[in-house]
């Protein structure tokens, strides 16, 4: 009955490798401390799939197209308060220059380029690896796993739009004659910025989880995000021309956020919605039916699954 | 309170495949085996003590608690190493270990020193440090092992745990599971298809096949010594069979192996003297005990008895 003892037992000094001696095994030790229970393990979910979506804490490899996707998100922004910082106000006689109206529209491919690698990444490891085994067998419920990375990827997102808004904001702020008058004046749009920035995030990251929950590889559910964005806007642009009217824009996941952005906090529309002529009703109500078709799908999925 | 009771449990899964059957039993704490061969129902009934799956008919507790109602109370007392791959390649053992105990509600300062404690237990040295797609079979086992450990559960549940290695990280797979399970005092479900390493370290043994329940028994009544002796010879089985038959004793040759029965009086003075006259080389001379492997090849087809003892 007794096997060989390969390892050092019981309370004998070391393991019986390369660092025997220079640690001393101390047994084994129980745990009285605090167990938080779900709420704590939700949360740190939710943290650590936050740093996942930026690369946190993985290779620079896994940091490249996120902070890639925020840098050049970020760079117009960047600019057009360098030049508003050196040449002052007159540059802003020059054209139309970015606003915070047109930010996210034209910045848009960005936050759709960061949500086809990240989402993947979220959800696509966790069931490649069959890591979704051992999240399922401790205090997380399975709608816990699924919140907390669906709640993670709309904040990362809410991330790579928000943050070159806040930065234009600076660049405004810092620009003004009388800086404590031109903060006070910015910070009217601040409820815009976030607003905006949070309806880009919430549709696009609806879409992207959903997709990226039904398959364990990465390339699939990238290109599937890539391909119902890209070719939401290419039929919506078609069938426009095909002439069936201005309600086919509402295929395009990007054009629905525009829509809401512009129904809600008005300033210029851009792109298609500028030219089309939808009641606003149409796009808060394909907005929430895509959000909640969307988290509908993710949890269902999230629900049977068989780890 | 028992550890594990199970009621008339039932499991089909779709395609009408019967994985559990009426499984009814009880189980005190100790380091259990449950022994089947591939597709007995393990893994199934694993997950159903888990709360993962959902029995389609009967009922369970662990620790007290039913596992269709309160199957997150324990999954939080719980620690499941599941038979396969579950582990992400690209974070590095501490990384992993310490998220799995926050996992299970630790604070982060307890989930490090945790982590650092189980893996220091499990043998993980200056590795941990590195990301787990580097690691070896071996070494990917022990992670799973301190994952299942962090939170310090109550009840350790092993899923085939030498899945994949070798003799000698077999050993030691072993050694660390009687340890956790002598030494802690931490209850363990050790689920196998190999009876020689069941046979090593657990206390009490479950043996099902095809989802009903064959045997449930503390470990060393089924290794009882049998009225047999078993003599090992070099050549010669044969001739010795003939010496001791028509010296009145029931013996049998297989091999090189002469089987007598020895329930009645010492035969081994006879054994000895027809070994001496038949000038046979005498290798062993035992007393059989009963091996677990009899208990399959008794009450199952011969065939899946073979593999089982594999």
């Amino acid at each position: 009955m007794t096997p060989p003892e390969p390892m050092a037992a019981g309370p004998a000094p070391g393991a019986p490798d390369a660092n025997a001696g220079a640690i001393y095994d101390i047994g084994y030790r129980g745990y009285d401390g605090p167990r938080l229970g779900r709420q704590a393990a939700v949360w740190a979910l939710f943290i650590a799939s936050l740093r996942a979506a930026f690369g946190l804490g993985r290779s620079g490899r896994a940091k490249i197209v996120p902070f890639g996707a925020l840098g050049f998100a970020s760079l117009p922004a960047v600019v057009q308060s360098a030049i508003l910082a050196t040449a002052g106000p007159v540059a802003s006689r020059v054209g139309p220059g970015i606003t915070y109206d047109n930010y996210l529209w034209s910045s848009g491919i960005l936050a759709v380029i960061f949500l086809a690698a990240q989402a993947p990444e979220l959800l696509g490891s966790d069931l490649r690896n069959r890591v979704l085994t051992l999240y399922f067998s401790h205090a997380l419920e399975r709608i816990d796993y699924a919140m907390a990375k669906l709640a993670a990827m709309v904040v990362g997102l809410l991330i790579v739009t928000v943050f070159p808004l806040l930065i234009l904001f600076l660049g405004q702020t810092f620009a003004a004659a009388d800086l404590f008058a031109g903060f006070r004046d910015q910070l009217g749009y601040l409820p815009e910025i976030v607003g905006s920035g949070l309806v880009y995030a919430l549709l696009l990251a609806t879409v992207g989880m959903a997709i990226s929950a039904f398959t364990p590889r990465r390339a699939y559910a990238t290109a599937a995000i890539v391909a119902v964005f890209l070719v939401g806007q290419a039929l919506q642009a078609l069938l426009r021309q095909a002439g069936t009217g201005d309600w086919s824009l509402l295929l395009a996941i990007n054009a629905i956020a525009e829509g809401v952005r512009y129904s809600v906090f008005g300033g210029a529309a851009n792109g298609p919605v500028a030219g089309a002529d939808l009641p606003s009703f149409a796009y808060l109500v394909t907005a929430a039916a895509v959000v909640i078709g969307g988290v509908g799908i993710y949890t269902w999925r999230y629900q049977r699954i068989q780890p | 309170m028992s550890l594990i009771s199970a009621q008339t449990l039932t499991h089909r899964y779709p395609g009408d495949v019967l994985a559990l059957d009426s499984l009814t039993l009880e189980v005190e704490p100790g380091i259990i085996g449950l022994v089947g061969a591939n597709g007995a129902g393990k893994s199934t009934f694993l997950k159903i003590l888990l709360g993962l799956l959902d029995p389609t008919s009967g009922d369970a507790s662990v620790l007290g608690f039913d596992v269709r109602r309160e199957g997150t109370r324990i999954r939080a007392l719980v620690g499941y190493m599941p038979e396969h791959d579950c582990l992400p390649p690209d974070l590095s053992g501490t990384e992993f270990v310490t998220h799995m105990g926050r996992m299970s509600g630790l604070p982060a300062s307890a989930a490090r020193e945790r982590a650092a404690d189980v893996l220091r237990h499990v043998g993980l040295y200056e590795e941990r440090y590195r990301p787990i797609g580097g690691y070896s079979t071996g070494m990917k086992q022990r992670v799973k092992l301190a994952q299942a450990l962090v939170h310090d559960p109550k009840l350790l549940l092993l899923d085939e745990p030498t899945n994949g290695l070798d003799p000698a990280g077999r050993d030691e797979m072993l050694q660390l599971i009687r340890r956790t399970g002598t030494e802690f005092g931490i209850a363990t479900l050790v689920a196998s298809h190999l009876l020689g390493e069941i046979e090593r370290v657990c206390t009490f043994l479950l043996a099902i096949d095809a989802g009903r329940l064959l045997r449930a028994a503390p470990i060393a009544t089924f290794t009882e010594r049998t009225g047999t002796l078993a003599v090992e010879v070099e050549d010669g089985a044969e001739a010795l069979a003939g010496r001791l038959s028509s010296a009145g004793l029931r013996a049998a040759a297989s091999g090189r192996i002469v089987l007598v029965e020895a329930t009645d009086g010492q035969p081994f003075d006879t054994v000895r003297d027809a070994i001496d006259e038949l000038g046979l080389a005498l290798v062993r001379l035992e007393q059989r005990r009963h091996r677990l492997e009899d208990l399959f090849r008794d009450e199952a087809s011969p065939e899946e008895a073979s593999d089982d003892a594999a």
